[in-house]
């Protein structure tokens, strides 16, 4: 049964994107996640209108003083098991605006964060790969049998790979209490 | 003594079961149709092609937090999702798919009009849950819902006569088995009409205004969570299915098509499965290809064209049946 309900919600993330004061970068990334090429919805993940449908909260940017509040309220509207995914390095820290005036910081400094995809901005694979690794989380390998990685089609290769263009990695994935 | 066969027949196939399976697989099929036309894969890592995709988001809503909020009207916000589901499967259970319906081997004179009232009835409940949540959009969504089929019924029970008129019954039985030749083809234009009101009445492009996620966030499922969102999405599903089978049925010929060997409800079965998958196709084709019209050009399109045209349909239909099909069937 147990195993029933971590497939279903392995592999049907529904994601809810929210921008808390983000200079728009990261967002085009989200939405260019959703476009043709990559195609996010080979794992299930489909963008929700409402905070009640979703699963799975992309937030983006720094969380300025007056998104704080709405941040922590649109988190409070989702059901629970629910999870947050920090996008850019805004997100994880602040960033570039980190010590500004009207800035809190990164989004951990509001609710829980579940993983960092950092970058400024991230790579739309960069976000697939967070994306897979939170799911791998929720998923424990069972001793023998690896859960399959999720299948990168070709077109999903970066095409242009610019010299010293640093490799976006997702640093870290924290562990999370199985539900 | 306990009827057996009735009870297989209203809970496995062709009853409850076999319409669960039937609502999930269709609801793939128009993801994948819908992926295809945009230049996507779609779903493709849930099971062989990603078929289990619809059944992995019905489980994890299931087993979802269920939340309901503190405004909402709240016997209506919990039940209505279910009535609704429950309702649009009953009046699946009259359409003949293997030769004969779920509940009766032929029906009953009158049972389309009966199937076009449960339509209604479930489109009203969804209304309701909507209005219950107490949610601006959501109430705003479900006011669309209203408008858009109270004026889309009407053109869409005048279509759905016609038909029950060339047939000469309003048994849906009786008009599918009396599709010699299919009346698609004796009253094409008629068909043309059906498939666009039932994309109005199922809220699919280019009439999907009452969930227009750029104006209402999530139309009248904004403050559904968990099981109940589940069954919202379920009736939805059902919906388009009974829809197409609706077309089926009046208009390709029903489940009847050519039996080469074995039993017949096999390839009833068979035949109704794949012209049903046909429709979905037409529709899901229809939603990719056309942008949203604004809800006054949905209600106008409705009361200047679409009524007269029905109305025209009908007559046409009357002269036909009275001074030309006799000549042809
Ligand atoms: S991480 Fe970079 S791209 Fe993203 S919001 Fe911050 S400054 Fe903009």
């Amino acid at each position: 049964m147990t195993d029933i309900k971590t497939w279903a919600r392995v592999k049907s993330p529904w994601v809810l994107h929210f921008n808390s004061g983000a200079c728009n970068g990261c967002d085009i990334e989200i939405v260019a996640l959703l476009t043709p090429k990559y195609d996010v919805e080979r794992f299930g993940v489909k963008l929700e209108p409402s905070p009640r449908h979703a699963d799975v909260l992309l937030v983006t940017g720094c969380v300025t003083q007056q998104c704080a509040e709405r941040l922590k309220s649109i988190y409070d509207q989702m059901p629970q098991p629910k999870f947050v995914v920090a996008i850019g390095a805004c997100a994880c820290s602040g960033g570039v605006f980190e010590g500004n005036y009207n800035v809190v910081g990164g989004v951990d400094k509001v609710i829980p964060v579940t993983a960092y995809i950092p970058g400024c901005p991230p790579r739309p694979e960069a976000m697939l790969d967070g994306v897979v690794k939170l799911l791998n989380a929720l998923n424990p390998p069972k001793a023998k049998k690896q859960p399959k990685p999720a299948k990168e089609p070709e077109v999903a290769k970066p095409e242009v790979v610019v010299a010293h263009a640093a490799q976006p990695v997702v640093e870290e994935v924290k562990p999370i209490a199985k539900q | 003594m306990i009827d057996f066969t009735l009870i297989f027949r209203i809970l496995v196939f062709p009853g409850f079961t076999f319409i669960l399976l039937l609502t999930l697989f269709c609801d793939w099929m128009e993801r994948k149709i819908e992926a295809r036309l945009q230049n996507r894969v779609g779903p493709m890592v849930a099971g062989p092609g990603g078929i289990l995709q619809p059944l992995a988001d019905f489980i994890k809503l299931l087993t979802k937090e269920d939340i309901t909020p503190r405004e909402a009207k709240k016997t209506v916000f919990k039940f209505a999702p279910l009535v609704a589901f429950t309702i649009m499967v009953f009046a699946f259970c009259f359409i003949p798919v293997d030769g004969a319906s779920v509940l009766s081997v032929n029906g009953f004179s009158g049972d389309l009009i009966v199937i076009l009232a449960f339509a209604t009835i479930a489109n009203f409940l969804l209304f309701l849950a909507g209005w219950a949540s107490c949610n601006p959009y959501g109430t705003i969504g479900s006011a669309r819902v209203l408008t858009q089929f109270l004026g889309y019924d009407i053109p869409l029970f005048l279509i759905a006569l016609t038909p029950a008129f060339i047939a000469g019954s309003l048994s849906i039985a009786t008009i599918a088995s009396s599709q010699v030749i299919p009346f698609i083809l004796l009253a094409p234009w008629a068909f043309v009409l059906f498939i666009i009101t039932m994309q109005a009445e199922l809220e699919k492009d280019p009439f999907d205004v009452p969930h227009a996620e750029s104006e209402l966030v999530g139309g009248l499922e904004t403050e559904y969570t968990g099981a109940k969102l589940a069954f919202l999405h379920l009736t939805r599903d059902v919906q388009v299915v009974f829809g197409s089978a609706l077309v089926v049925e009046l208009f390709l010929g029903g489940p009847y098509g050519p039996v080469f060997f074995g039993a017949s409800w096999f390839w009833y079965t068979l035949w109704f499965v794949l012209k049903l998958l046909v429709v979905v196709t037409i529709t899901e084709y229809i939603t990719c290809v056309f942008a949203r019209f604004r809800i006054d050009q949905v209600l106008s399109g409705n009361w200047r064209i679409l009524l007269p045209a029905a109305l025209l349909s009908l007559m046409l239909t009357v002269a036909l049946v009275t001074w030309v099909y006799p000549l042809v069937v």
